[in-house]
């Protein structure tokens, strides 16, 4: 998936989508993230969705979905940089409230424990 | 009732890893020969994405089927969609209402609904059609 780019800071996986997050694409994203969260060393995750130029309900479903695993797990996760079409679809549905969004680097570097 | 005074037919075999091919074909035309709005343009685009992704996942329980987009036009007004399929259909169970944020589905039709004026479901003739009425702003057309 030559738009997905993984980078751990510590214990904190980072997710970074360049492209349209939609139906076609949650199912691999999914089990991508299937993959690395095995074991608990995973303690945050966090996606960055600042270069996402589209997202559908799927989309909303996948980051619901992460949302409630890691939560569930005790573990955390976090939003950042939502660009406008995003920000635009969670606003519709109502869950810029719901997600623990970093505004900026500060916020993202405090939330990875470095 | 006002009619289109354009009309256009898209079709497709719509395919669970093919959901946005129609979607950005319609909204591909319509940028093309209407609407100069981005924001309109991104509106439409979503809705019709939801649309045919929702036939795509159930109409046809995951297979390949017939998916339609009948499209209406009544430049300087409004844009109409009839988004087809010929599949099981909602069976009564279409829900217009926000989900709860735990939930991880069930937004497509509330958002159809939230971006446009009009929205529902019909079952005729074998048909399942979800039907959107969007009003455009004189200011949002190609001039």
């Amino acid at each position: 998936m030559e738009k997905l780019t993984l980078r751990r800071i510590g214990n904190a996986l980072m997710l970074h989508y360049v492209g349209e997050i939609t139906l076609e694409i949650t199912g691999d994203l999914k089990r991508l993230l299937d993959a690395e969260l095995e074991g608990d060393e995973v303690a945050t995750v966090v996606i960055d969705l600042g270069d996402v130029s589209f997202m559908d309900s799927s989309g909303i479903g996948f980051l619901v979905s992460v949302n409630t695993r890691m939560r569930s797990a005790g573990r955390a996760f976090f939003l950042y940089r939502l660009s406008p079409p995003v920000e635009k679809t969670l606003g519709l549905v109502q869950l810029l409230q719901f997600f623990q969004i970093l505004s900026d680097e500060a916020a993202l570097t405090a939330a990875c424990g470095k | 009732m006002e009619h289109a005074a354009v009309k256009k037919v898209f079709q497709a075999i719509s395919h669970p890893g093919d959901s946005r091919k129609l979607a950005k074909e319609v909204v591909e035309y319509l940028a093309r020969e209407h609407l100069a709005d981005p924001d309109a343009l991104h509106d439409l685009d979503i809705i019709l994405t939801e649309a045919c992704a929702n036939v795509c996942r159930h109409a046809y329980g995951g297979a390949p089927g017939r998916l339609e987009v009948r499209l209406g036009v009544n430049p300087g007004r409004w844009v109409e969609l009839e988004i087809v399929d010929w599949g099981k259909g909602f069976a009564g169970d279409a829900r217009f209402e926000n989900p709860g944020p735990d939930s991880e589905g069930g937004r497509g039709l509330y958002i159809m609904r939230m971006l446009s004026n009009h929205c529902r479901v019909d079952r005729r003739d074998g048909e399942n059609v979800v039907f959107i009425h969007k009003d455009i702003g004189a200011t949002q057309w190609k001039s």
